[in-house]
């Protein structure tokens, strides 16, 4: 550890800068009334330092206008550029928001997580109009008729997230999808990274929903693959149709469908033929999806 | 050696059944370039072409030496291109460095390090060290177009399109974007879609000017000027044989059209050529 005393040490008091010395050409009057020796600071041009001196000196340059122009004249500019540069892209960066560092302590790389922190509907809003709605449906299935009372829950449950992933593509919800489309980044990543984020979150709302509605714990799961289904088809059109027009479509079909199918509190599409069919049409999905991946790097038409 | 950064031969590209540029053909050579025309000429839909995010329906375009029809080519030229299209669209929740950040990333910068040195750099350069961590929405519409155009500049792109950069700012902003678009054309190709011909007469060395998804004009801003030669003239009164005329700030009116014989003559601005090649009238109200 280096000590408050060899710290000063390594400072000169300045009245101002030395005779002749260079001053900041633009900058504010350095906030210090010490600075660091030449020797230091040629050290430190040098990338010669070690720490602890290299984090004082750090630390002191980052706060000083004059030292820093000192240093341009003392090392070679090149490299005091670059270390500046590198100097700056540590300590002048923003803090990330609390979705990104979530996100960063369970290992997500920081590029991914930035671009899951532009997902629309991981925005706080979505998430509270989510958990609401969800809590409505498993009140009306918990003290509404029994025979009809899980019907809006299995309506919702899978809708959800294709509701989510629509709202977070395509251009009527994506602020930024111009610049998106013109981007060297593979839109199908982007979409896929945005899918699963989205997905993952309302899943984890429904399912929690899902504990809490009455019956057997093995129905109230029944949702899970025609939500997957649901998901993939609505990928698989977003290929042609606008985001929010695909997820028009399934998510209306499967209202349809289920409406049309419920009785004495059940459905066939719940069924384990149900769940058949739906893991049937995720596969089939999610082959359309990988075979017309450089669909989704053209833009939508007409978009 | 060919420099042309563009290069398009009878382009034609179509939007919701609509022509929106009917077979058209220019080349871009490095420099900053003014595409002037009235609202619906196709100037967006030239700039999304170029940008790769319109695919045109028939014709030869390269950009960058790439062929935009082709997925390798779109790629190639994405990860060379700056695009700061009219809306750009914020995340309002973003502060400036993270927008400019994660357009980073979009462009393929991974390295955490590298990235951030890019984004505080392109910052720098529009101006905006200061104001990294604000929020986009607490800026101001000049701070969010320099933001913008920061994001444009990530990976110091070859070819840099921008579509109407300084609608909505002050005089004074206009004159730093014209400062900051002035420095850019220097070495790269730049192409600016503008309504105001102030911007071109101050910034391009050339100027091409659409008209109902055709070329008008395509050449130096004094040859634009040169289309009103001996066809501008001012008079007490508005010259009901003008073409156009409108009461200036010393009070006499500025007409444009064919003069009467005795008139005293003026010299032709930008603005009057080009009123002269589109239809005067219409023209008119697309100037500001």
């Amino acid at each position: 550890m280096t000590s408050g005393r060899e710290e000063r040490a390594m400072e000169v008091t300045a009245g101002g800068p030395p005779p002749g010395g260079p001053r900041p050409p633009h900058g504010p009057r350095s906030p210090h009334t010490t600075h660091l020796e030449d020797q230091m600071l040629r050290a430190y041009a040098y990338g010669e330092l070690l720490p602890p001196r290299l984090a004082h000196a750090d630390a002191h340059v980052a706060d000083c206008p004059h030292c820093r122009s000192r240093l341009g004249d003392l090392g070679d500019r090149a490299r005091t550029d670059t270390g500046w540069a590198r100097l700056r892209a540590v300590m002048d960066v923003p803090q990330p928001g609390p979705v990104e560092r979530a996100l960063l302590r369970c290992g997500v790389p920081d590029h991914t997580a930035r671009l899951i922190a532009a997902t629309p509907a991981l925005r706080r809003s979505w998430l509270i109009g989510a958990t609401v709605t969800l809590l409505l449906t498993v009140a009306v299935a918990r003290w509404g008729r029994a025979d009809a009372a899980p019907l809006p829950f299995f309506v919702l449950a899978p809708a959800l997230p294709v509701i989510g992933v629509a709202a977070s593509f395509g251009p009527r919800s994506d602020p930024m999808y111009e610049m998106t489309l013109v981007a060297p980044v593979h839109g199908l990543r982007l979409l896929l990274v945005r899918t699963v984020a989205v997905v993952g979150t309302t899943a984890a709302l429904v399912g929690a929903a899902a504990v809490a509605m009455p019956g057997p714990a093995l129905r109230a799961l029944g949702w899970l693959l025609p939500s997957l289904a649901l998901t993939l088809i609505t990928l698989a059109l977003s290929a042609r149709l606008d985001p929010a027009v695909a997820a028009g479509v399934t998510g209306g079909g499967w209202t349809l469908a289920l409406v049309l199918t419920f009785g004495d509190g059940d459905s066939p599409l719940l069924s384990g033929t149900g769940q058949c069919a739906a893991a049937g049409a995720a596969l089939a999905a999610g082959a359309v999806i990988a075979l017309t991946r450089s669909s989704f790097d053209r833009g939508l038409p007409h978009a | 050696m060919n420099r042309a950064a563009v290069s398009a031969r009878e382009l034609t590209v179509s939007y919701r059944n609509f022509r929106a540029l009917n077979g058209i053909s220019f080349v871009l050579e490095p420099g900053v370039t003014g595409l002037l025309g009235p609202n619906g000429a196709g100037k967006t839909t030239l700039l999304r072409a170029l940008a790769t995010a319109a695919l045109p329906d028939s014709g030869a375009l390269s950009v960058l030496g790439m062929d935009p029809c082709t997925p390798e080519g779109r790629l190639g030229i994405r990860r060379r291109l700056g695009y700061l299209p009219q809306d750009p669209g914020f995340h309002p929740h973003f502060t400036a460095f993270e927008f400019v950040d994660y357009v980073a990333i979009l462009k393929e910068m991974k390295d955490r390090a590298a990235r951030h040195r890019e984004v505080l750099r392109v910052l720098d350069a529009v101006g905006l060290p200061d104001r990294r961590r604000k929020k986009i929405k607490q800026l101001s519409g000049g701070m969010r177009q320099r933001v913008a155009l920061a994001a444009a500049l990530v990976g110091d792109p070859e070819l840099l399109i921008l579509d109407e950069p300084t609608v909505g700012l002050d005089p004074e902003q206009r004159l730093r974007f014209r400062e900051l678009i002035a420095d850019l054309g220097d070495g790269r190709t730049v192409l600016l879609s503008t309504h105001q011909t102030e911007d071109v007469a101050a910034l391009c060395r050339r100027v091409i000017v659409l008209d109902g998804g055709t070329i008008k004009f395509d050449g130096e801003p004094p040859a634009l000027a040169a289309v009103a030669d001996g066809r501008v003239w001012s008079s007490e009164q508005r010259d009901p044989r003008a073409l156009a005329g409108w009461r200036t700030g010393v009070g006499t009116v500025r007409n444009i059209g064919s003069p009467p014989p005795g008139v005293p003559l003026l010299e032709p601005t930008l603005e009057d050529g080009y009123l002269l090649l589109l239809d005067a009238t219409t023209a008119r109200e697309n100037v500001a």
